[in-house]
């Protein structure tokens, strides 16, 4: 039977504890990815911390972030940048452990946007799934070895390609165009 | 079905299948669980069924994909807030919430404690409306139209509450960013107290009547069992997490507006199938109940608006703010500009959890907006899930996950 | 049994007693107690079905058409309606079954009707000392045609909601048959009249209460009233066989199982019931018009009972409910024939 409700954590976590308790993540996440992240860091107002890899060190950062504890993938989507000439990829990791609940990794690589590839973190995270395929149907990113990359949101008779980048015409508008009806 | 049973029976089916006898018209049936189905919702979802077993399921989402995303990338950021309200009709203050959260984040802004604790108050009212909602769907089922009757019926309290507070029945577009737009009306203390106490005696006949019928009883035990290393893989968030085993809740883990100073508890259950997360989510609904109840007790007096913002009233506003206690936006919402960077937000909604991310640029409109929502990230066990059981488990698991197909699609 | 309208008939115009017999045929058959008396119970069976569902549900039910009395007209206006809607026949149906089924079913159910009698003071048409062997077994012939219906439908649905008719049509017709051929064992006699007259002293649901469980129960999954409303589950098969029927074919495979429901609460309240007792005049006034009214009120009471629990329970699955059936109800029914048998051996039951 057991479906009593259990008493969970009383909510009492204040601000200056979910500071210190990032500090105290970083040296541990740091020693970890060396030479595999090029940039550590923490971002304390989303309570995260921010890694930046290449693009073949993705599966690498990704497997030792697993074994840190970080269990499955809350977001994973792309970022457009065509003036720099790479579509960035974003990954929001989380972890379920009582002790990590509080912290998030974001992992970002910059890949080319001519022809973005990346390793399909699936094997990893089985969270990523839908989302990888959302992510290739708007950006375009192929996911080598992902197992059913198809179209996850937009129709069949779909026409145009990756929505998601900042160069696609919405018809009707040009892009870049910005709406102040108030003028 | 027992879960090893299931087991047998799937490996049974898949060396079957290997072998090369059951194709399609041979001994499956591909059936169109389709958007104009009555058990579907707003997808489609393919099934492959051999006799009465579910052998495979593809989950067809997109049938409703409004490209929020896409819409808020090319607007101010204040058009974001109503549209981001919209796909999640259910449980709408906890997405405005996370936005704004990510925005004042962006900003450096921070609420005053009662503009907090008013957000509080509407969040957990949409939340219990949420749930209502979740369990009249899975009433409706099982065939069990007094379930669904009563699910929208007692909501009606809660729709009417939140009315008064904030003058609109479920799309509300209350909070702000640097607070709330609307202080509470007099006597809402009081009509608080009555709906809840209209709920709580609610619930007792709702125990009479649903959790205790045993046909319910029969239909939701031992069925969708989501084993804990299974949720914790996929990523399932929200009550179906809670009804595995897992206590993790974003209010408690990451807390944001007033939740560190209220007293509440967080159900778990230990079952994993549809019987616990049904029960995880009435419990939930007592746990709303404190909260509000605690929050109107505790709420302080002051700003609901942060002074920077204030003191870009003109005077008309000001006189307006002073006398009925209602924010006119300021000039400054239309040219929002906030500083280069990014941000996260977080938020618990009614069926799970939320996520915001957004990349500025220092131009009025977001260079990057990407919003996951908990179903979204529940449709994941439409494909791991359901295989195994029969067809008639079908709608009794789709309703225990609580899946909103709008939700999902954005 | 004296016949005292057709003494009446007699006496006043001259004796021709076959012509005076097939006319009150037909208008027993047609206009009382027959077609018309059923059709008009069952759409305010079905308005009452709504309204009491609506009463527990918070809500008002049926209310518009004829709002004084409570919208009980609603089930007329509805009849009306799928009279006058468009009938749309899917291409690559079979269409011969696809269009004669309904009809058929309907028929089967309408029948037993000619061998069911509802006052001491008339005969129905077809007088036969096995009338309820006889109206069991018309009745049970309609579930093919159901099953029929599906399989002429050109509908993956259609297909799986008529299996699950049949599958459950065998676990439940056979617990049914069984319990009310043990009440005949313990009247000694299968036709109606006698089993009526013998229940002066008790009704059949005290002299054998595992068979009134075991019918009634059965009764419920045969017209599909909740808990057993499987094949035509709304939210996993459409409607189950009935899906690509539409206009008056729809309506009648809805008005079906109410037309069934009236036929089977018609047999429980004459077997179990004690039928018009405790009115047994003679006469034509009290030896027909008020029996039969006590035998409608008493089958109103059976059918409103079954047709309330769609206010409390859910659905069971199939394999549940078939479970259900061969291990609680025909167990009951077995026990209800050992209970029958042992009355009438042992001597507590006899009848002079």
């Amino acid at each position: 039977m057991a479906s009593q409700p259990q008493a969970g954590a009383q909510a009492s976590q204040s601000r200056s504890q979910l500071a210190k308790a990032l500090e105290e993540i970083l040296p541990y996440v740091s020693s970890a990815l060396k030479g595999v992240a090029s940039k550590v860091e923490t971002d304390k107002k989303s309570s995260a911390i921010v890694l930046e890899v290449e693009r073949d060190k993705i599966l690498e950062a990704a497997k030792t972030l697993y074994t840190l504890g970080f269990d499955h993938v809350k977001s994973l989507t792309g970022v457009d940048y065509p003036d720099r000439g790479v579509i960035e990829l974003v990954i929001h990791i989380g972890s379920y452990r009582r002790g990590l609940r509080r912290v998030m990794a974001i992992l970002r690589a910059n890949l080319d946007r001519k022809n973005p590839r990346a390793p399909s973190l699936v094997g990893i995270w089985p969270s990523t799934e839908f989302q990888e395929r959302e992510a290739w149907e708007m950006f375009g990113i192929v996911f080598e070895g992902h197992p059913d990359l198809r179209r996850l949101l937009l129709p069949e008779e779909f026409e145009g390609l990756w929505p998601g980048r900042k160069d696609f015409e919405i018809p009707g508008r040009k892009a870049g165009e910005i709406e102040e009806p108030w003028k | 079905m027992s879960s090893t049973v299931a087991e047998e029976i799937q490996r049974e089916l898949i060396q079957t299948r290997d072998l090369g006898v059951t194709e399609e018209g041979e001994r499956l049936i591909e059936l169109q669980i389709g958007p104009t189905h009555p058990g579907s919702g707003h997808m489609r979802i393919r099934v492959w069924v051999d006799g009465d077993i579910i052998v495979r399921c593809d989950p067809d989402i997109g049938f409703v994909f409004r490209t929020i995303e896409k819409l808020s990338e090319n607007r101010i950021y204040m058009k974001a807030i109503p549209l981001v309200e919209r796909p999640s009709l259910l449980d709408t203050t906890p997405m405005t919430i996370g936005y704004i959260n990510a925005l004042e984040k962006l900003l450096g802004l921070e609420p005053p404690p009662r503009a907090k604790y008013l957000r509080t108050i509407l969040a957990e009212i949409t939340r219990i409306a949420s749930h209502l909602y979740g369990i009249g769907i899975l009433a409706i089922f099982l065939g069990h139209s007094t379930g669904f009757m009563w699910g929208f019926g007692d909501r009606e309290p809660f729709i009417e509450l939140a009315n008064q507070l904030s003058g609109a029945r479920i799309t509300y577009a209350y909070v702000v960013p640097g607070g709330v737009r609307r202080d509470m009306p007099q006597g809402f203390p009081d009509n608080a107290e009555k709906a809840l106490r209209y709920l709580e005696n609610r619930l007792e006949d709702w125990y009479r009547i649903f959790i205790n019928n045993p046909v319910i009883e029969r239909r939701l035990r031992e069925v969708g069992v989501l084993r804990k290393n299974d949720a914790v893989r996929l990523g399932i968030t929200g009550p179906n997490l809670r009804g595995s085993g897992i206590d993790y809740d974003v209010r408690v883990a990451e807390p944001y507006e007033a939740y560190e100073e209220l007293n509440f508890m967080i159900p778990v259950a230990e079952e994993g199938d549809a019987y616990a997360r049904t029960i995880v989510r009435f419990e939930e609904i007592k746990q709303s109940i404190n909260i509000i109840r605690d929050a109107l007790r505790k709420m302080p007096s002051g700003d609901i608006i942060h002074p920077q913002i204030a003191r870009m009233f003109n005077p008309l506003m000001k006189k307006i703010y002073e006398e009925t206690r209602r924010v006119k936006f300021p000039g400054l919402f239309a040219s929002l500009k906030p500083p280069k960077g990014e941000a996260t937000a977080r938020v618990e909604a009614g069926r799970g959890e939320t996520l915001f991310y957004i990349v500025s640029d220092g131009s009025p409109k977001p260079y990057r907006f990407r919003w996951t929502t908990p179903s979204y990230r529940n449709a994941i066990l439409f494909k791991y899930l359901i295989p195994g059981h029969r067809l008639a488990d079908l709608p009794a698991i789709y309703g225990s996950l609580d899946y909103f197909p709008p939700e999902a699609d954005r | 049994m004296p016949e005292p309208i057709l003494a009446l008939l007699k006496e006043l115009l001259g004796y021709n007693e076959f012509l005076y017999r097939t006319i009150i045929g037909i208008g027993y058959m047609i206009i009382y107690p027959g077609l018309l008396l059923v059709v008009v119970v069952a759409a305010l069976l079905l308005w009452a079905e709504r309204k009491i569902a609506a009463l527990v549900q918070l809500r008002y039910g049926p209310l518009w058409i004829s709002r004084r009395i409570g919208g009980a007209l609603q089930g007329f206006a509805d009849l009306i309606r799928f009279s006058f809607q468009e009938v749309i026949i899917p291409r690559r149906s079979d269409l011969v079954p696809f269009l004669l089924s309904p009809g058929l079913a309907l028929l089967f159910s309408l029948l037993p009707l000619a061998f069911i009698p509802i006052a001491p003071a008339l005969r129905p048409p077809i007088y036969s000392d096995l009338a309820l062997l006889i109206a069991i077994a018309i009745i049970s012939l309609s579930p093919i045609f159901i099953v029929l219906m599906g399989w002429a439908s050109d509908n993956k649905f259609a297909f799986i909601g008529s299996l699950r008719e049949a599958l459950l049509v065998v676990s439940y017709e056979i617990p049914l048959i069984i319990s009310l051929l043990s009440m005949g064992v313990i009247y000694g006699s299968l036709d109606f009249y006698k089993i009526v007259e013998r229940q002066n002293m008790l009704p059949g649901m005290i002299l054998n209460p595992f068979a009134f469980i075991a019918s009634f129960i059965a009764i419920l999954r045969i017209t599909s009233r909740f808990p057993f409303e499987i094949s035509e589950a709304e939210t996993e098969v459409v409607a189950g066989p009935y899906t690509e029927y539409s206009g008056l074919m729809f309506g009648l495979s809805m008005g079906l199982a109410y037309i069934k429901l009236y036929m089977y609460s018609l047999i429980v309240s004459l077997v179990f019931l004690g039928g018009w007792l405790p009115i047994q005049g003679n006469g034509s006034v009290a030896g027909f018009l008020i029996p039969s009214l006590v035998v409608l009120l008493k089958l109103s009471i059976v059918s409103l009972v079954a047709v309330f629990l769609r206010a409390i329970y859910g659905r069971y699955r199939l394999d549940q409910a078939i479970r259900v059936g061969w291990i609680y109800i025909f167990t009951i029914s077995i026990a209800s024939l050992i209970w029958s048998i042992a009355l009438v051996y042992g001597g507590w039951v006899r009848w002079s």
